[in-house]
C-alpha cells in the first residue's frame, strides 16, 4: 500500500510524559540496587552485631566508612545494609502472610455473601477501627523480642485493607455475565472461584501486597523505633533511628540520615513500580486500539 | 465525487484519510485506508459498517482523540472559522483542536449518554459549565443561556435539576445532544447515537438528530443500525475493512434500484425485513487484509479481476457492481420523517 | 389426551432486584419443545431478569420454573446440574460474558470441562466453532483480540456446547450489524432443527424477532415496577413536531 509515507505521527492528548518515561528505570534500578545489596553484601563482609569499637566511635563519613561509625564506633553502612535486610524480610514475609490472609477471608466472604458476608465484614470494621500500631504493640508484647512476633504483628494487623479490596473485586466479578454463564454451564461453586473469580482478583490482591511491602517496613521500623520490635542489638532501620536519636543533637547526623535514607528510597521505589503495575492493569490502558 | 445538496463548499472534506495503528511486535494495523467524503451543510451523511471495519476510528481521528499508536494521512478540511477559509483537522494541533474546534465547530453526539454525563450532577450544572466554557457567559447571561441550550435540543425546562439516572434514555440522550449543541458547532458528529436504545427510542433520537440537519448543520452519524441509517441520511457510505466501498444517495440505495457493491447488498439482504440472509464467512482482520478487494473472499461475483483493489468509480469500489436493476422487494421504507 | 409438557415454562413469576418493587410481577409464559418464542418489550421493563430466572440463575421472588415437566429445585449452583444445563444463555454484551483470561477454544470447551468430559472437550471444540463459523486461527485468540461479532459466535458456540432442551438469547444481537445477526439467527436456528431444541428469544427489535419466532409475546411493562433504571419508563415528554431553533437565534 501506498500511504504509510504520508502519515503522521499524533501525540494523543498532550499530556507531560517524560517524568512518567523515568519512572519504570529509575525505581526498578533502585530495588535492583537493594536487592544486589541485601544479598551480596552479607556475602562478602560478615557483621558481627555484639561487637562494639569505642577507640573508633562517631567518625564523620570518610573513605573506611563511607556513611561514618555510630556512638560505638559500628560501621553504618555495614549496619545500614544488614539492617534493610532485615526490614525488607519483615516486609516481604508480612505482607505476603496479610495478603494470604486478606485475599482468603476477602474471596470467602465475597463468594458466599449473604448473612456470612455481612458478618466477616462486620469483624474487619471493628478490628479496622482500633489502630493498627496499637493492635500491633499488643501483640508483639505477648512475645519476646525477635524478628517473627514483628512479621506476625504486622501480618496480623495489615490484612484488612486487602480483605475489603479483594471483597469488592469478588462481589463485582460475581454479577457479571460470565459468571452467569459458567454457572449455566454446569460449573461447580469451587470452579466459578477458583477459575473465574481468583484468578480475576490477583492481580489486585498483588498489587496490595507490593503496596504493603513499604507499609509493613515502616511499621516494623515504627515497632523497632519504640523498643518493641527487634532485640536492641539487632541491626534494623528502626533500631538504628532510635539509638543515634541523642547523637543528632549533639551535630553528628550521619547515624541517623544513612537509615533514614535507606528506609525512604527502597519504599518509594517498591511503591512506584506498584504504581507502574496499577496502570498497567487498570483497564482504561487495556486496549491500545479503539476499534 | 458527487457534491452535497447543492453546497459549493462542503461544510467537511476528507480526502484519503488513512489510519495506521502500530501494535506491539511491529504488526501493522490498517485501520482506515484512502477515505474520502464531504458533508454539506444541511446535509446527513450515514457511515454505516460492521463493527470492527474502522468508522469508530475516522470520528476519533477527525476530533483529534487518536491513541499515541496511531499514524494519520490525508486530509479533513472543515471550513471556517472565516468564509473561505479552512482548518485541516488532522493537521491541527492539539491545542487548536481544544481551544477552537472541539465543541465549538465539531459537536460529538456520544454513544452512551448516560456514561457521558457525570453521575453526581444535574443535567443544569452540566450545562452551565459547558455553556460558560464555551461562550464564558456569567450569572443571569449563563443561567438564560443554559435554559436556551436545553430548549434547543428539546431538553424540558423542568428536568434541568434532575440527575443523570433520574432520566430516561431518551432524555438521557437529548442532554447529551444539548451538550454537543451549546457550542453551535456547525457540524455534528454522532458516534453511534442509538446502540442499546428501543426501537422507537431509536427513531425519535434519530428523527432529532435529522432536525439539527435540516437546520443547516452538517451531521455525520456512524452507524450499525441500517433501520436508523435509513430514516436519517441523505447520502450513505458503506465501510468495509477500513475503505469506503459505496457512496450514494440514501434513496436509491435503500429503496431502487439499491446499492451497487455486493457487500452493501448483503448487508441490506442481511436484513429480518429482507431477505434475512448471513453474508458468508466474515470480515477480513485489519491487520492481515487480503490483496486486492478485501470482500472478494466472501463474494459470489469475484474474479481474477478483483486481485487489485477497486477504486471508487462512480458510487461503488467494485469491478463487477450490480447493475440490473434487481427486484427491490419489500423494502424497508418505513415512514420516514424526511420532506 | 396427554401432551408432552412444555420444554420451558414460567408460572407466576415475581422477580427483581428489590422485594419491594420487583421489575417482573406475576407473569407467566410457556414455550413448546421445538417452538420458538420472542420476548418484547421496551429496555428495563425486566425482560432481562425474567430471561435469568429462566435459565435458573436468578432467584425470583416467587413462581415456578418448570423445564421438560419438572419443577426446577433451585437457582444458581443450587440447582441440579442437569437442570442448570439444559437451558443455554446468550447474553446482550459477549465482552461481559466473555471471561478476558480464556482464550476462544477455552471459552467454548469451558462447560464441557466444567462437567468433566475433557475428552469431548477436546474432540468438540473444533466442530463447535465450525458450527459458529469461527475458523481454527481465531481460537487461540483472547477476547480483546476478536470483534463483538466473532465473540458473540463464540458465546454462541458455548451455550450450545452441552446440547441444551432449551436456548435463552437475551437480546443476543442488539450490538450486532445486521449481517452478522443473520448469521447467528441462522446458526441458532440450524440447531434447532436438528435437535428439536425450543428458543426463548428476548429484545426490543419487533421485526426481528417477528421475523426469527413462531410467535412473539409482549412484557408486560408495570409502570409502578421500582425505581428508573436508565431507560425504563418511557419518555415522559412527548414532543410531536419539535424544531430545533434557527442557527440565528443565538
Amino acid at each position: 500500500m501506498s500511504i504509510p509515507a504520508a502519515l503522521r505521527r499524533r501525540t494523543p492528548r498532550g499530556k507531560p510524559t517524560a517524568g512518567r518515561g523515568l519512572r519504570l528505570p529509575l525505581s526498578s534500578c533502585a530495588v535492583a540496587a537493594v536487592l544486589l545489596a541485601v544479598v551480596l553484601v552479607p556475602l562478602l563482609v560478615p557483621l558481627d552485631e555484639q561487637a562494639v569499637d569505642l577507640t573508633d566511635k562517631l567518625h564523620a563519613p570518610s573513605l573506611a566508612h563511607p556513611f561514618g561509625t555510630d556512638d560505638v564506633g559500628r560501621d553504618v553502612l555495614l549496619r545500614c545494609v544488614y539492617g534493610l535486610r532485615v526490614s525488607l524480610l519483615v516486609g516481604v514475609v508480612a505482607a505476603l502472610t496479610a495478603t494470604v490472609i486478606g485475599t482468603a477471608v476477602g474471596a470467602a466472604a465475597g463468594a458466599v455473601g449473604g448473612r456470612t458476608d455481612r458478618m466477616v465484614m462486620r469483624v474487619v470494621d471493628v478490628f479496622s477501627s482500633v489502630p493498627h500500631l496499637l493492635l500491633g504493640i499488643f501483640i508483639v508484647a505477648m512475645f519476646r523480642p525477635g524478628v517473627w512476633p514483628v512479621v506476625i504483628s504486622v501480618g496480623l494487623t495489615h490484612w484488612l485493607s486487602t480483605a475489603r479490596i479483594v471483597r469488592a473485586e469478588v462481589l463485582s466479578l460475581r454479577s457479571r455475565d460470565f459468571v452467569d454463564a459458567a454457572v449455566s454451564g454446569g460449573a461447580s461453586r469451587w470452579r466459578v472461584g477458583v477459575r473465574h473469580l481468583l484468578p480475576g482478583v490477583l492481580p489486585q490482591a498483588g498489587l496490595a501486597a507490593v503496596l504493603m511491602v513499604p507499609h509493613a517496613i515502616w511499621h516494623e521500623s515504627a515497632l523497632s523505633f519504640l523498643g518493641l520490635g527487634l532485640p536492641t542489638h539487632r541491626a534494623s532501620l528502626g533500631n538504628m533511628i532510635q539509638d543515634a536519636r541523642g547523637t543528632l543533637l549533639a551535630g553528628d547526623w550521619w547515624p541517623t540520615l544513612f537509615p533514614g535514607l535507606f528506609l525512604i528510597v527502597p519504599t518509594l521505589a517498591i511503591a512506584s513500580l506498584a504504581g507502574v503495575w496499577r496502570e498497567r492493569i487498570s483497564p482504561r490502558r487495556r486496549s491500545e486500539l479503539m476499534l | 465525487m458527487s457534491q452535497g445538496t447543492g453546497a459549493p463548499e462542503p461544510l467537511l472534506s476528507v480526502r484519503d484519510l488513512s489510519v495506521r495503528f502500530r501494535m506491539r511486535g511491529g504488526r501493522e494495523i490498517a485501520a482506515v485506508t484512502d477515505v474520502s467524503l464531504d458533508v454539506a451543510h444541511g446535509e446527513c451523511l450515514a457511515l454505516v459498517g460492521e463493527s470492527g471495519c474502522g468508522k469508530s476510528v475516522l470520528a476519533s481521528a477527525l476530533l483529534g482523540l487518536l491513541p499515541g499508536n496511531a499514524r494519520v494521512g490525508g486530509s479533513a478540511l472543515l471550513s471556517g472559522p472565516g468564509p473561505g477559509e479552512a482548518t485541516d483537522l488532522l493537521a491541527a494541533d492539539e491545542a487548536t483542536l481544544a481551544r477552537t474546534v472541539r465543541g465549538r465547530r465539531v459537536g460529538l453526539v456520544p454513544q452512551s449518554p448516560a456514561a457521558h454525563l457525570t453521575p453526581v450532577r444535574t443535567v443544569r450544572s452540566h450545562l452551565a459549565e459547558t455553556v460558560r466554557e464555551l461562550t464564558g457567559a456569567k450569572g443571569q447571561a449563563l443561567a438564560t443561556a443554559t435554559v436556551a441550550a436545553a430548549r434547543r435540543a428539546a431538553f424540558p425546562a423542568d428536568h434541568l435539576d434532575r440527575y443523570p439516572h433520574q432520566l430516561s434514555g431518551g432524555l438521557a440522550q437529548r442532554a447529551a445532544t444539548a451538550l454537543a449543541l451549546v457550542g453551535d458547532a456547525p457540524l455534528l458528529l454522532a458516534d453511534e447515537p442509538t446502540t442499546g436504545l428501543d426501537r422507537d427510542l431509536v427513531e425519535r433520537t434519530v428523527d432529532e438528530l435529522r432536525g439539527h440537519a435540516d437546520a443547516g448543520r452538517g451531521l455525520l452519524i456512524i452507524t450499525h443500525d441500517l433501520a436508523a441509517a435509513e430514516r436519517i441520511a441523505d447520502r450513505v457510505a458503506v465501510m468495509y475493512a477500513g475503505r469506503v466501498v459505496e457512496l450514494t444517495e440514501a434513496r436509491g440505495f435503500f429503496g431502487a434500484p439499491g446499492p451497487r457493491h455486493p457487500y452493501a447488498r448483503g448487508l441490506l439482504d442481511a436484513l429480518p425485513e429482507r431477505a434475512f440472509r448471513p453474508i458468508p464467512g466474515m470480515p477480513p482482520e485489519l491487520g492481515d487484509l487480503p490483496a486486492g478487494c478485501a470482500f472478494a473472499p466472501r463474494c459470489a461475483r469475484a474474479d481474477a479481476a478483483c486481485s487489485t483493489v477497486p477504486a471508487l468509480s462512480g458510487t461503488a469500489a467494485c469491478h463487477h457492481p450490480v447493475t440490473a436493476p434487481e427486484p427491490a422487494g419489500c423494502g424497508i421504507r418505513s415512514e420516514g420523517s424526511r420532506t | 389426551m396427554t401432551r408432552t409438557p412444555p420444554a420451558l415454562e414460567l408460572r407466576a413469576v415475581t422477580a427483581g432486584y428489590d422485594r419491594s418493587a420487583p421489575v417482573v410481577r406475576d407473569t407467566s409464559l410457556t414455550v413448546d419443545e421445538g417452538e420458538a418464542v420472542g420476548l418484547l418489550g421496551p429496555s428495563g421493563c425486566g425482560k432481562s431478569t425474567l430471561a435469568k430466572v429462566a435459565a435458573l440463575l436468578h432467584r425470583p421472588y416467587g413462581g415456578t420454573v418448570h423445564l421438560g415437566g419438572v419443577q426446577a429445585r433451585g437457582w444458581r449452583h443450587r440447582a441440579p446440574r442437569a437442570q442448570r444445563t439444559a437451558v443455554g444463555v446468550v447474553f446482550q454484551q459477549p465482552r461481559l460474558a466473555a471471561d478476558p483470561r480464556l482464550t476462544l477454544a477455552a471459552l467454548i470447551a469451558e462447560p464441557l470441562r466444567a462437567t468433566g468430559r475433557k475428552a469431548e472437550a477436546l474432540a468438540r471444540t473444533g466442530e463447535l466453532a465450525g458450527s459458529v463459523g469461527l475458523g481454527t486461527d481465531l481460537l487461540g485468540r483472547r477476547p480483546h483480540e476478536v470483534s463483538d461479532g466473532q465473540l458473540q459466535r463464540a458465546c454462541l458456540a458455548r451455550a450450545l456446547a452441552l446440547r441444551p432442551r432449551v436456548l435463552v438469547c437475551d437480546e443476543m444481537t442488539a450490538m450486532l450489524d445486521a449481517s452478522t445477526t443473520a448469521a447467528l439467527v441462522t446458526v441458532v436456528e440450524e440447531y434447532r432443527t436438528s435437535t428439536g431444541a425450543a428458543l426463548l428469544a428476548v429484545g426490543h427489535d419487533r421485526t426481528l424477532l417477528e421475523r426469527w419466532c413462531d410467535r412473539t409475546e409482549e412484557m408486560p411493562c408495570t409502570a409502578a415496577g421500582g425505581p428508573p433504571l436508565r431507560s425504563r419508563a418511557p419518555d415522559p415528554v412527548s414532543v410531536p413536531g419539535f424544531g430545533p431553533e434557527a442557527p440565528s437565534d443565538h
